[in-house]
């Protein structure tokens, strides 16, 4: 493990110095898939987020949303409905999501960073309770502050209406441009249907100023954050408890260039799942 | 499928190319926006409205006309075609006024203003006139009286469907005149009195996304012309 460690230490270096503003804050182990993102501060004070007053530390953010090969190397299965080793997986509830981090944390020889007690009523994920560990090591999933910090740029942000560019077509795929032909028209989804509207490779679009890909489009994106819900909002029928709505950001291949913005933020049911849902992973050092 | 303006089309017919050239040159740009027609999907704006035409199968003919004029003549077999002129961004507080000049549905079709809104995550009709079939069936959960005449209201739930943010469970919301609006003169829909009647359910609409009269066919044929403007 130390050789390996050796043997890669050059290219950790790269990363940070690369991303991270400060390598004083860098992570102490590498890592490829990941990206540093440096609370960037003279002071090493925190970074504040610019609209929430939430004090943002350092934290690895992944480079790529979750595979579809990572989530079925760690879990055994696949459940996403466009298949690809190297597309995002899908069809991933938010627990889904939450058990891949504690799994491919072991699998790494982390610290997993939640706790999960699952309820009586196991497949159908509705009652699970799960507590984090702040002081853990292990993978998770990003706040919504950490998520929308990294598609900004972080401290390299250059201010840009999507992820990374002014031209959503540049760095996501939504539903005029995830289809065999570019779709004009308003919003119709037998339009995307019969286009064969999809998922896309992940990393095939420009990446945005901290080498991140995907962070608009292709994929809606997992946050920890509990959603609240809009006065007026339907919900799932079948009723919810507090905290069963989880914050989803980023936009997928179904919806509207607005939702790739960094700031549009919407919520999905926990234990929903469906193919324009999946995550992406950070971890602290 | 192409798209072509009506002028360019007619002057190609008569002139050498070069001609036609200096001739498009020569025209305002005001002029070439007059008319243009429209068979593939596409938004845009055509004379300051935002316009949209989708259609899946069959035949539908969009004619973008001067200021908020537009006609459509479809014939669909077993397709949808949904178009309209209107805003880019919506608003709760507009008054929509609209004129059509031609209502001439054979089958299903509604005259509807559209829209959506998100957080929270809404599609809504205004529905003035319809073909064969009045949506959007059940039991209204109300009535709104505006502009000449009585609305029924509905609300149907989306679950787990594609919307505009993508995979959502959402509402729609639905205001549907009681009996056919009469149509050939300037009318209104003040779409505030149904926001607020929508409102006083308990049904709340979000932030704006377009908002258009509309015309929709379902796997049917027919013609429309519609003037809009807002008031």
């Amino acid at each position: 493990m130390r050789s390996l460690y050796l043997l890669i230490l050059p290219f950790m270096m790269t990363c940070a110095c690369t991303y991270g503003q400060d390598t004083h804050d860098a992570p102490i182990e590498p890592t490829k898939d990941l990206v540093w993102i440096a609370a960037d501060n003279p002071d090493h004070h925190p970074q504040k987020h610019e609209e929430k007053d939430i004090d943002i530390e350092g934290f690895y953010i992944g480079k790529y949303e979750v595979t579809q090969k990572s989530f079925a190397d760690i879990m055994g299965h696949n459940p996403s409905a466009f298949k690809g080793e190297d597309r995002p997986v899908e069809s991933v509830t938010w627990y889904d999501a939450i058990e891949y981090c504690n799994r491919r944390s072991e699998a790494e020889g982390l610290e997993p960073y939640y706790t999960i007690e699952r309820g009586e009523n196991d497949a159908e994920q509705q009652d699970w309770k799960v507590t984090p560990h702040p002081e853990a090591n292990g993978y998770r999933l990003p706040t919504q502050a950490e998520w929308e910090f990294a598609a900004r740029g972080g401290p390299q942000s250059e201010g840009y209406t999507y992820s990374g560019s002014d031209d959503v077509d540049d760095v996501a795929w939504y539903w005029q441009n995830s289809g065999d032909d570019p779709l004009g028209g308003a919003w119709n989804w037998p339009a995307i249907e019969r286009n064969h509207g999809r998922t896309h490779p992940v990393g095939a679009k420009e990446p945005n100023e901290l080498g991140l890909y995907d962070m608009s489009g292709n994929v809606r994106e997992w946050c920890w954050d509990a959603y609240e819900a809009s006065e007026g909002q339907a919900t799932s029928p079948f009723g919810h408890q507090p905290g069963a709505i989880r914050v989803w950001k980023g936009g997928g291949w179904i919806g509207g260039d607005f939702c790739c913005e960094p700031a549009y933020t919407a919520g999905f049911e926990a234990n929903n799942a469906s193919n324009d849902q999946g995550f992406r992973v950070v971890r602290g050092r | 499928m192409k798209d072509y303006t009506t002028i360019t089309s007619a002057l190609r017919r008569i002139l050498p190319e070069g001609l036609l050239l200096a001739g498009i040159v020569g025209l305002s740009a005001t002029a070439l926006q007059a008319q243009t027609t429209i068979t593939s999907n596409q938004t845009g704006t055509h004379n300051g409205y935002f316009y949209t035409y989708w259609k899946d199968t069959g035949s539908a003919t969009m004619t973008l006309g001067s200021g908020g004029n537009y006609s459509v003549s479809w014939n669909l077999g077993t397709g949808n075609f949904v178009g309209g002129k209107g805003w880019n961004t919506g608003s709760s507080y507009r008054t929509i006024g609209y004129n059509a000049g031609a209502w001439q549905p054979n089958g299903n079709a509604y005259l509807t203003l559209y829209g959506w809104t998100t957080n929270p995550l809404v599609e809504y009709y205004v529905v003035d006139s319809w073909g064969s079939w009045q949506p959007p069936g059940g039991t209204a959960q109300g009535t709104v009286y505006t502009d000449g005449g009585a609305y029924n209201l509905y609300r149907t739930q989306r679950v787990n469907k594609p919307s505009i943010v993508g995979t959502a469970t959402f509402y729609q919301y639905w205001s549907v005149r009681t009996s056919k609006r009469p149509t050939g003169n300037n009318v209104a829909i003040t779409f505030n009195n149904h926001v607020n009647a929508w409102a006083n359910n308990g049904w709340n609409l979000g932030s704006h996304s377009y908002q258009v009269m509309a015309t929709e066919g379902f796997q049917s044929s027919g013609y429309s012309n519609l003037t809009v403007w807002e008031q």
